[in-house]
């Protein structure tokens, strides 16, 4: 058992960890087009709307990222059974899981982009290879920090699990969270400027993104450019609370305390949105008056 | 051959534990990340298994340090338990609340419900604050407690699969019986979340949506997908004598 104040050191070191995880997590996922915004991006050429954007839905973030991450542990705890040094074997590790990132880009970016021939959208090679070094890279940063934060719960907190396993489940959790927070700026916003702000988006308009840079033709990394701005940090925050939060009520607690702890931090975020709600609808207002006629 | 009938019932209600879990999370698919649907902008699984597998790896934790100390009792379960569920519920409502600020102050779009009038918790009105051509968006209050009750019952089913399954052996010390039950834990989890996910057929606000009065079903499913589980995995831990 190690010293409480150490304890509360390694799970603030997780938190950093973690919220570097989140936010390349979900800009990598922005710059290769993954998860649900990416249906836009298929639509788009079926729309008659051929496009330069990077089409790339491996599979859901959430096994995507486990898959990665479970393969960077699984080398790394090998490393590690060879008395490699720590930081040596998750480094390689994660290279590991980026290899495997990359290689799944290629072939989910060309077969989907074959698979719409019929609808003219060509495949640019020079954007294939300028695309996978962002892709790979983003990719093994939010792997290794997976894989380092697993290992630290594993080899000094005591968790339980094998190292694989615990970066596979946190592989899951890192991407359902990009997944549902960072996705949105992308999908919702970065993908339809070309509609008036602060409506969503009406269904009428699917599949109609914006086609058009600040420079040029819109591209991945001109998405990752503007999703840098807030939705990959605000996807590390979320990560990186999950993680705080969830280790140091169990460390500073114990036994029923720790389950009061994380209770209490539960009905504080539930506050915290209604505040969010609230404050929400009185600065937008309605699109409509009471009557049902739409608003000015 | 004996196969203990309760631990296998256990991990059976485990399971259903989960899929009634996975109709309480508000989840609006790929329509939300587009804000173009009320709930979490990703899949019914995707979140569920999100949440549901950080409780598990709180719930192991607490496992370890209870079952290592000493013998472990039912009070020592229901903390077990308690731990799964409220690692599952910080989860989901961290997601929940940074994807509310996102789209709050990124979409420029106020939380609304498309399938009630009023939010039967505030009362606030809410049709017409549902933008022209979508079908609500962001997660209002009663979506988000909804979510916050769905990662309780996922966390718990999750924590009672991965708790029964760490008893057959009796060794809570072992790595690989740990992984073993981590994983099959796992499993069981996405195959009752998947199940779940194709009785909800791709969004659910939450308890107030008229999809939920299709939790029957999933429940009877979810059971049956259970047991079988349970069945194939109980031997395979060491559960027969």
């Amino acid at each position: 058992m190690i010293d409480p104040i150490t304890g509360l050191g390694l799970v603030a070191l997780m938190g950093a960890l973690a919220t570097i995880a989140g936010a390349a997590e979900d800009l990598e996922s922005d710059v290769g087009s993954q998860s649900n915004p990416n249906s836009q991006v298929q639509l788009a050429a079926q729309m008659d709307f051929p496009h330069r954007i990077f089409n790339k839905a491996i599979s859901g973030e959430p096994p995507a990222y486990g898959l990665w991450c479970a393969a960077g542990a699984t080398v790394a705890s090998v490393l590690l059974a060879q008395n490699m040094s720590v930081i040596f074997a998750i480094a390689i590790g994660s290279f590991v899981g980026a290899i495997l990132l990359g290689l799944y880009s290629v072939t989910a970016h060309m077969g989907r982009t074959t698979s719409q021939k019929r609808f003219k959208q060509p495949i640019y090679m020079d954007m294939v290879i300028g695309h996978l070094p962002p892709i790979m890279g983003h990719g093994y940063i939010a792997v290794f920090c997976i894989v380092s934060f697993s290992y630290i719960m594993d080899h000094m907190l005591g968790h339980p699990f094998p190292l694989p396993l615990l970066a596979f489940l946190w592989g899951i959790t890192a991407g359902a969270i990009g997944s549902s927070t960072g996705d949105v700026h992308y999908g919702a916003e970065r993908e339809f400027q070309n509609q008036p702000f602060g409506s969503g988006l009406n269904a009428a308009q699917s599949g109609n993104i914006v086609r058009k840079a600040e420079s040029g033709l819109r591209n991945g990394m001109d998405n990752v450019w503007a999703c840098a701005k807030f939705g990959g940090p605000v996807t590390g925050l979320a990560l990186g609370f999950t993680v705080f939060f969830d280790n140091w009520r169990s460390t500073v607690f114990s036994g029923m305390n720790a389950v009061i702890a994380g209770l209490i931090i539960v009905l504080i975020l539930i506050l915290a949105n209604r505040l969010v709600e609230v404050q929400a609808r009185k600065a937008y207002g309605p699109y409509k008056d009471e009557e049902g006629g739409t608003e000015a | 051959m004996i196969i203990d009938p309760i631990t296998i019932a256990l991990i059976t209600l485990g399971g259903a534990l989960i899929g009634l879990g996975v109709h309480f999370i508000p989840v609006g698919g790929a329509p939300a990340a587009m804000a173009q649907a009320t709930g979490v902008g990703t899949g019914t699984v995707q979140l569920a298994a999100g949440a549901g597998l950080t409780g598990l790896i709180s719930a192991g934790y607490m496992y370890n340090f209870l079952a290592t100390s000493g013998s472990f009792t039912t009070s020592d379960l229901i903390l077990v338990l308690a731990s799964g569920a409220v690692g599952a519920m910080i989860m989901i409502t961290v997601t929940m609340f940074i994807g509310q600020l996102v789209y709050v102050y990124c979409v420029g779009v106020p939380p609304v419900s498309a399938k009630v009038d009023k939010d039967p918790i505030t009362g606030d009105i809410q049709d017409i604050y549902v933008s022209q051509g979508t079908e609500g968006h962001g997660v209002p209050t009663v979506s988000f407690v909804s979510g916050t009750i769905g990662g309780l019952f996922g966390g718990v089913g999750g924590s009672l699969v991965y708790v029964q399954l760490m008893e057959i052996g009796n060794t809570p010390a072992d790595p690989a019986v740990v992984a073993l039950a981590g994983i099959f834990a796992t499993g069981v989890f996405y195959v009752n979340a998947v199940l779940a996910s194709y009785n909800i057929g791709g969004t659910i606000e939450g308890f107030h949506d008229p999809k939920f009065k299709r939790v029957p079903k999933a429940i009877i499913s979810c059971l049956i997908a259970s047991l079988i589980c349970a069945i194939i995995a109980v031997p395979i831990m060491g559960g027969v004598s």
